[in-house]
């Protein structure tokens, strides 16, 4: 009989967090030039990657769904949480590299590491969730942190106020998911989620109820995965928080959202087509809305921002798709898509980040980084710029990058079946993808510019800590771009607990 | 529908949302939108209380009610601190005279 | 053995390109000489894969559920233009040596090259068609970063992502034709589509011919998309030589050629193939009238030979569009690089500017007037044999309409070729240049491709017998030297196709006062005048491009508003959101 490992991947994090804090704490004023916060940090993760190896080894090996009850709180690992937990490890671990110079002497840098520390502790947790109640639990905690991430910033009023912004339409967000929790609990008399799955399936009542709980369920969760138009606080967090936490907030944090959201409404049963139908009608009005806002912008991390926008869009399209005609391509190919999509557009912001660490915060700037601020930077900062452009371009859906592939792979669900709508949705997502590379490609274009910006040319050097995970993302999403199957073992177990989830 | 304590507290967490989401339309002022957020929690609470006891199960509702309150506090209290934060920064707490993100 | 020069093709192009990305421009000599080197080994081995051609699926390798196969043919249509890419590719290379002397960048330049060549291999062998659309896709993104090579120059980089951005809207249609494939068959094999698009229902076969022709007209720059090709001219002439002319553009004719067996029956589908290629030949003849850039005319005149080449295949003659293709790709890369070393010497495109040139570059102007004549389509230089071929299918099998615009187009090629050679090497000078003649490796370069110019219609005879032998669903029939000569000689099409050449050649003798002050830009009225609007706009589709890119920009600007930064009005969003789902959802649950 083998131990339960895979709550450990969600203790470890959270039971080493205030550690962390501890240390840094006692290191301030001390002047080490060693930064022991963030050691210790990457030791945590180091010994969570353990336990994550061992335990997707032992999910692999009984291909079930792994129980796990303490009291109150009710675990289960199936493949959507492997993915999840992944997704947060692998990008935490890089940022949590990453930000060693970015934030090194910020106020409240002792606090940053417990916090990143924490956040990817409660995320593993939201993804192995089994209760509604716990579910809502994890997401609070989520948000909380985030919040205190975004305006880690303090001294910067333009910080302050994305950090409001978030907090207020978030906060928004959970009492309507809380509303909707009442409302299935008034009816069920439970909250553990298997067993309302299956109230819900059998009773012929309650339409109304169930109908009105799942709208609380979309929109409450939808807060956080930025649903257009629930979305207005994600470009101004996204561009105002430190970049290591726009990398996060951007690949695992929104799409943390969304796991949280198909669980609750899985639970309710009967209305998969009804899902689907939002899911795609928001997915289309995601990427194009993402597209068109992105299009003019100016400021590299805001351009970003919005482009997650339009990258959650294929992603619900692939869900969508898979609620609509019951087939698991379109699950496998938005499970895909949001483990690339991490990796790009992780990359895409550690690389501006890491510019904007040498062209502006090393010299006491304080501003948003423009496009036109990163005019020939090739030429000083030939990594950083590569691996921009591989970002970028593999956003852009360009091959022989990861993007090209899982878009393909959701393009793919779409002609599935033959329907004229899904067909239609298909190609009207291959033009958005065509209309995004109109505001990636000039960047790239200035990226390689002979004549040098001001602060490109006073700009100071990039530190080896931030180049690792640059080569690192690049070097995935080259590979997964060349090998797509080399995702395999994490998207598809991914999508099977995605149709499992919806009765399917 | 005849007034019963159920309807009564349903009726009041109606009431609360409506007052709560109002005063979230019409308000500027960040230590007021702290204020209506609570109010809009405590809706929240009541609904959870109530939906415990229709359906047999009160203690599930009630001890859900008060994680519910300890996280809320949490959230009310980094609000304020950012409220602390904006004021001292920018001499203000309307947040509309700080809104400068836009487009 | 196939499969291992399959691998050198595609692979040593490749890993040149990282090689020359490393180099980091530190040492540009040796930059040209690993660019050289791994160029043309890349061409080696595409000559020797030609021997190995065979029908036969050469590399078969598995790659996850959804993206099928990613397997490897090398049969006599990709074998030929293979070697066309590596070959001239290399020729380009070597002629680069000289042109980029001394410039800036060279690491990226030629990391793009090398890039592409690779790709374009690729997208030539793939028996998949997910991965002849990656490598479709990774040929426009070398083509964008080329064209775009001096991004300080904003018409460049416009020129650069309009390029991108057109192609891929083209893109979309060969994506949506995959797609179909694969819903319908469950397999992407190129084979599988060939051999079984009969059994797929009608309308998605139809729809997955007409995506093909929209992909097609985009990376062929066909009509309505012609409008990139001419701005794709701010790249590097090499570039303009290989990519725009001899390889990449030449993709779009490919596509059509290798999946004509599966469309031909769809109704309408060659019609619009021939329309394509009419409309395509003719127009852009027309604007190589009044061009007075010696690079954007020589992309017209591009477009136009495409545009003979589709017509060719929506007539059905699949070998001589194939065949012309080959004759194109080696007059026009000896025309481009001539041109090159032309506007290398003098430092302009201008036409307007040059003049009597001919004296001071005798080796560059002989070149360029041997590329000329093939290009006019005279006797008995490769384009002659190869434009008669299809001017003789589109009159046995195509439409009379269609063969009477064709001809027209054929005297106003010999009108536009005379035009562009008489104002750069004959005439007046009307600037003095201190000019030079080609360097050694421009030299190496011109004379090869021109020795080809004079002798590749004598492969007539191999490569009908390779397409015949190794495309079971083509019909090829394989002709000897001696058919063709036989066939083009006895025909009377010939003679008057020849005609109206000769009487092209006499109109621009006769006007060739007035045609050599046609500018582009001219603002006079006068006999030029309206063909110069008329061309300057692409016959009102810059002007349609200008609309679209402005009107997006538009929408773009008027929906930032919506992001309003006001608190309330973001609340707003979340209530209305709220209510339109639940308006749905109690609509759906009744």
């Amino acid at each position: 009989m083998n131990p339960t490992l895979f709550p450990w991947m969600i203790a470890v994090p959270l039971g080493v967090s205030p550690l962390v804090y501890l240390v840094g704490r006692l290191g301030v004023g001390l002047n080490f030039r060693f930064r022991f916060a963030q050691a210790l940090a990457l030791l945590a993760l180091l010994a969570t990657w353990a336990v994550f190896a061992l335990s997707l080894g032992q999910f692999t090996a009984q291909k079930a769904i792994l129980p796990f009850g303490l009291e109150m709180i009710w675990l289960t690992a199936d493949g959507l949480s492997f993915l999840l937990a992944a997704m947060v490890l692998g990008l935490g671990t890089f940022a949590v590299l990453f930000s060693g110079p970015y934030i090194a002497g910020e106020i409240g840098e002792e606090k940053y590491y417990a916090m990143l520390l924490a956040i990817m502790g409660i995320m593993i947790g939201l993804g192995c969730a089994n209760d509604l109640f716990n579910l809502w639990v994890w997401f609070e905690a989520m948000a909380v942190s985030s919040y205190l991430l975004v305006a880690f910033y303090r001294e910067r009023s333009a910080s302050l106020e994305a950090g409001m912004k978030y907090l207020v339409q978030s906060a928004i967000g959970s009492v309507l998911v809380l509303l909707g929790i009442s409302l299935v609990l008034g009816q069920f008399g439970t909250l553990d989620m298997d067993k309302i799955r299956a109230l819900a399936a059998t009773s012929a009542a309650g339409g109304l109820g169930l109908a009105l709980a799942g709208a609380l369920f979309i929109i409450g969760f939808g807060v956080k995965v930025a649903f257009v138009p629930l979305h207005t606080w994600l470009p101004d967090a996204h561009s105002q928080a430190p970049s290591g936490i726009s990398a996060m907030l951007s690949g695992v944090v929104i799409e943390a959202g969304l796991v949280a959201m198909l669980r609750a409404l899985s639970t309710l049963g009967g209305f998969s087509i009804s899902w689907g139908v939002l899911l795609l009608v928001f997915g289309a009005l995601n990427m194009f809305f993402g597209n068109f806002m992105a299009l003019r912008q100016t400021q590299i991390k805001r351009m970003l921002a919005y482009s997650s926008l339009s990258h959650i869009g294929y992603i619900l399209i692939g869900l969508g798709i898979t609620l609509f005609n019951g087939e698991p391509a379109g699950a496998q190919g938005a499970a895909f898509h949001l483990f690339n999509h991490m990796l790009m557009k992780g990359l895409a912001f550690f690389a501006v980040g890491a510019l904007m660490f040498a062209l502006l915060d090393k010299n006491g700037i304080h501003r948003p980084l423009e496009i036109g601020d990163l005019a020939g930077a090739a030429r000083k900062y030939p990594l950083a710029a590569l691996t921009l452009s591989i970002a970028l371009l593999a956003l852009g859906g360009l091959p022989p990058l990861a993007g090209f592939m899982s878009k393909w792979q959701i393009f793919v669900a779409g002609f599935q079946g033959s329907n004229a709508w899904l067909m239609g949705l298909a190609i009207f997502a291959a033009f958005n993808s065509v209309l995004s590379l109109a505001y990636y490609a000039p960047l790239v274009n200035m990226l390689y510019r002979r004549k040098v910006s001001v602060v490109v040319e006073q700009g100071a050097s990039i530190p080896v800590s931030m180049s690792i995970p640059l080569v690192a993302l690049a070097a995935a999403i080259v590979a997964i771009g060349l090998w797509p199957a080399l995702m395999n073992g994490l998207t598809e177990p991914a999508a099977l607990a995605f149709l499992g989830m919806f009765g399917k | 529908m005849t007034l019963t304590i159920l309807n009564a507290v349903l009726f009041s967490v109606v009431l609360l949302l409506a007052v709560g989401f109002y005063g979230l339309l019409i308000t500027r002022n960040l230590i007021k939108i702290v204020v209506v957020l609570q109010t809009l929690v405590k809706a929240a609470i009541m609904a959870l209380v109530l939906a415990g006891n229709t359906s047999g199960n009160p203690g599930l509702g009630q001890s859900a009610a008060a994680t519910v309150l300890v996280a809320d506090t949490v959230v009310a209290v980094v609000a304020l601190a950012l409220a602390v934060q904006v004021r001292r920064r920018a001499g203000t707490l309307d947040i509309a005279r700080i809104s400068t993100l836009r487009g | 053995m196939a499969g291992i020069l399959i691998g050198f093709v595609i692979g040593i192009p490749w890993l040149g390109a990282v090689a020359l990305w490393l180099t980091r421009d530190r040492n540009s000599s040796l930059q040209h000489a690993l660019a050289v080197g791994f160029s043309v080994a890349a061409g080696i081995a595409s000559l020797a894969l030609i021997p190995f051609a065979s029908a036969r699926t050469v590399i078969d390798l598995p790659m996850g559920r959804y993206f099928g196969n990613l397997t490897f043919t090398a049969d006599g249509l990709a074998v030929t233009l293979t070697a066309i890419a590596c070959v001239v590719g290399s020729l380009a290379v070597i002629f680069s040596v000289d042109y980029m002397h001394g410039e800036a960048q060279l690491g990226r330049f030629y990391a793009f090259v090398l890039l592409f060549i690779g790709a374009m291999t690729g997208l030539l062998l793939s028996g998949n068609l997910l991965f002849m659309f990656f490598f479709w896709e990774i040929t426009a993104l070398c083509s964008y970063a080329l064209i775009s090579f001096y991004n300080d120059d904003p018409k460049a980089v416009a020129g650069g992502i309009k390029a991108l951005i057109m192609t891929q809207v083209g893109g979309v249609g060969l994506l949506a034709g995959a797609l179909i494939t694969y819903a319908a068959l469950g397999s992407y094999q190129v084979a599988d589509l060939l051999a079984q698009a009969g059994t797929m229902p009608a309308n998605l076969l139809t729809l997955a011919a007409f995506g093909f022709l929209l992909a097609a007209a985009a990376k062929s720059a066909q009509f309505p998309f012609h409008t990139w090709l001419p701005d794709a001219m701010e790249a590097p002439t090499p570039i303009s030589a290989l990519i725009h002319a001899a390889t990449m553009v030449n993709a779009g004719v490919y596509l059509l050629a290798r999946f004509y067996p599966a469309f031909e029956q769809v109704p309408g589908w060659k019609m619009a193939v021939t329309a394509v290629g009419l409309v395509s030949a003719l127009i852009t003849a027309f604007m190589a009238l009044t061009a007075t850039d010696l690079k954007r005319a020589l992309a017209y005149s591009t477009v136009s030979q495409l545009g003979y080449m589709v017509y060719a295949i929506g007539v059905g003659g699949v070998f001589a569009s194939q065949f012309h293709l080959l004759s194109h790709a080696v007059f026009k890369a000896l025309l481009f690089l001539a041109a090159g070393a032309v506007i290398h010497a003098t430092g302009t495109r201008e036409m307007a500017r040059m003049g009597a040139l001919g004296k001071q570059m005798p080796f560059v102007r002989n070149v360029f007037i041997l590329g000329a004549l093939a290009l006019a389509g005279l006797p008995i230089l490769n384009g002659f044999w190869s434009k008669e071929l299809i001017l003789e299918a589109g009159l046995s099998a195509g439409p009379q309409w269609a063969y009477d615009g064709m001809l027209l187009g054929a005297g106003m090629t010999a009108f536009y070729t005379l035009r562009m050679t008489w104002l750069v090497f004959f005439g007046t000078a009307r600037e003095t240049f201190h000019v030079h003649d080609a360097g050694r490796a421009m030299k190496v370069s011109l004379g090869l491709l021109a020795a080809g110019t004079l002798t590749t219609w004598l492969l007539a005879g191999p490569m009908s017998e390779t397409l015949h032998g190794t495309l079971p669903f083509h019909s090829i029939h394989s002709l000897s030297l001696f058919g063709l000569a036989e066939e083009i000689f006895t025909a009377p099409a010939t003679y008057l196709a020849l005609m109206v050449v000769a009487v092209g050649l006499v109109i621009f003798w006769m006007v060739r006062h007035q045609a050599t002050t046609w500018r582009e830009n001219s603002q006079k009225s006068g006999a030029g005048n309206w063909m110069t609007i008329l061309s300057r706009e692409s016959f009102g589709f810059d002007w349609l491009n200008r609309q679209v890119a402005g009107r997006t920009v538009q929408f773009a600007s008027v929906l930032q508003k919506t992001q309003t930064g006001i608190l309330s009005w973001n609340v707003v969003g979340i209530l209305s959101a709220f209510l339109a789902i639940l308006l749905y959802l109690v609509w759906s649950v009744k």
